[in-house]
């Protein structure tokens, strides 16, 4: 539940955001870009307010459903749903048309969902029923499958959606024991192996460093969460260990399709299945799903425009390409993370911009 | 740490020259070498064993890639001191040597200039950077050097030269920024 909250607040636009920006969105959709979109911005109007901002959000625009567009120009992000100011439950919002300032247009929340992800494509395919009945069952069962997300779809300051990869609290520890080991003694190892974890000061220490109120202890690829009482809560495949190379995905593990920003950023081609999780971006053989390399690595920190940084940004990281276009003056800073550089207002440190660095 | 390597010199000397025309900023922005972060690291004696560590986890496309990535680079000595004798290149240790590198890689290009600044206006908190294992490390000034902290209480020193690599920058340090956990009961 925790989890679901916690996507929700990130899907959700709880900024007051212009009613007319949501309605283009809404109404005019895909049709009006310049350019092929990056995930989270659908084909949009690249326009943006001001020459700075319009340079780096030249290839982004504004989500849109945009029907009628073949299949190349669809938008990344489809607008599932909108709140506006003053909707009661039953009226929310859908932008028919642009906002009028004479009335409260702000909108309260909007539920946004990444067109091309497996995991949606029945909602969409419910929602382009377009009654209003189905529509809500729609938005229902989607709001239902954000608990366990690493995916985010946020916010910049124009009112543009991108796309953050994070990491997950508990890191989707999975219930039971690993495959082909059998539960014995509160464990999922056999004696002998349970006492070999004792050899090496590391072996656990580098995980079981968490406050958390569990215990992590590492074994053969896995770490194992165990309670303080001692009896085991799940277990993860580790990078390197069971998430090695050469190895084969474990069917059960969570991951994320590498979005497309990050696709583009990372420079990833078609050699491999890319896949996100828990902070590492890894290339699989398409035919035979074993790990055949491990291509990056993230934070996996969020950052959310119009809120305060992120701690552990205090010093200047700006890729050295970008150095001269994007360095810190008394007005702005500029931080990097996984991908983008974010503009942050030095004194109130909160987060004023996001800027996509692909040319 | 031994003497800087030759494939470094250039670069420094090209840091010099960039500091003295000011090309990048305000500071002057020296310019990073063609070497990527792992090719870097292999070449360089002094950081053999985080090497190895690298490859022996499978990490090496990683440093190769885009990044960036600043590497808080533990030399030779930092694996070999106190408490720290585990061998992190043994094929059983694949696992605790890629969690132990991401423990010691930052997001971004962070020079020591760029640590000097952050370190000047955090006053006696220093500077707090996050590292790829989600946790933080806190960087202070103690006399001329540089001393980085972990939240588990580990610490080390930067040490000798920063290397700016296509793909990021090697910061050397002289120890390992995880301390020696209490052994394991299961």
């Amino acid at each position: 539940m925790r989890k679901q909250a916690l996507m929700m607040s990130a899907l959700a636009v709880s900024l007051a955001l212009p009613m007319a920006a949501m309605a283009d969105a809404q109404g005019r959709g895909a049709g009006q870009g310049q350019d092929r979109a990056e995930d989270g911005g659908g084909r949009g109007n690249g326009n943006g307010n001001g020459g700075d901002r319009a340079e780096r959000n030249q290839d982004r625009g504004n989500p849109g459903r945009g029907a009628g567009n073949d299949r190349e120009d669809r938008p990344d992000v489809v607008v599932l749903d909108v709140t506006r100011g003053g909707d009661d439950a039953n009226g929310r919002g859908r932008g028919q048309g642009r906002g009028n300032s004479g009335r409260d247009d702000s909108v309260d929340r909007a539920v946004v969902v990444v067109r091309d992800d497996d995991d949606f494509r029945d909602v969409l395919r419910d929602l382009e029923r377009q009654s209003d009945s189905e529509r809500r069952d729609a938005v229902r069962e989607f709001e239902s499958r954000l608990d366990g997300r690493d995916l985010r779809v946020e916010r910049d300051g124009d009112g543009r959606d991108y796309i953050v990869l994070v990491r997950d609290d508990d890191r989707h520890v999975i219930d039971g024991c690993p495959p082909g080991l059998a539960w014995r003694n509160n464990g999922c190892l056999p004696p002998g192996q349970a006492r070999r974890l004792e050899r090496s000061h590391y072996e656990n220490w580098l995980w079981d460093r968490r406050d958390d109120g569990f215990r992590y202890n590492y074994a053969n690829g896995y770490v194992y969460q165990t309670r303080q009482d001692g009896g085991l809560a799940g277990w993860l495949p580790v990078l390197a260990g069971a998430l090695g190379l050469n190895n084969v995905w474990p069917q059960q593990y969570h991951y994320e399709p590498v979005p497309q920003y990050y696709s583009r950023y990372y420079g990833l081609g078609d050699q491999y299945n890319y896949r996100y999780a828990d902070g590492v971006v890894y290339g699989l053989d398409p035919q035979t799903d074993r790990i055949q390399q491990v291509t990056a690595l993230l934070t996996g920190q969020p950052w959310t425009v119009g809120q305060r940084m992120p701690r552990g940004y205090d010093a200047y990281n700006v890729p050295h390409a970008y150095r001269s276009q994007y360095r810190d003056t008394p007005d702005s800073w500029y931080r990097y993370n996984d991908g983008y550089v974010y503009q942050v207002d030095p004194t109130t440190q909160l987060v004023q911009a996001v800027i996509q660095l692909l040319t | 740490m031994r003497r800087i390597a030759p494939w470094a010199i250039a670069p420094i000397a090209a840091l010099a020259l960039a500091a003295c025309n000011n090309a990048g900023g305000e500071t002057g922005t020296p310019e990073p070498a063609d070497q990527t972060l792992s090719a870097a690291l292999s070449s360089d004696g002094e950081f053999d064993t985080l090497d190895e560590v690298i490859t022996n986890a499978g990490l090496e496309a990683v440093l190769d890639g885009v990044g960036p990535y600043t590497v808080i680079a533990p030399v030779n000595a930092a694996f070999t001191g106190g408490d720290a004798a585990v061998d992190f290149t043994h094929a059983e240790m694949r696992a605790q040597g890629a969690e132990l590198v991401r423990a010691h890689l930052l997001p971004g290009a962070v020079t020591r200039e760029d640590l000097n600044a952050a370190i000047a206006h955090g006053g006696q908190a220093g500077a707090s950077l996050r590292t790829m294992s989600d946790e933080v490390l806190t960087f202070t000034r103690d006399g001329d050097t540089i001393v980085v902290t972990a939240d588990d209480g580990s610490t080390a020193r930067l040490t000798g030269e920063e290397f700016l690599a296509s793909n990021g920058v090697i910061q050397p340090i002289d120890g390992l920024l995880v301390a020696a956990g209490e052994p394991a009961t299961q």
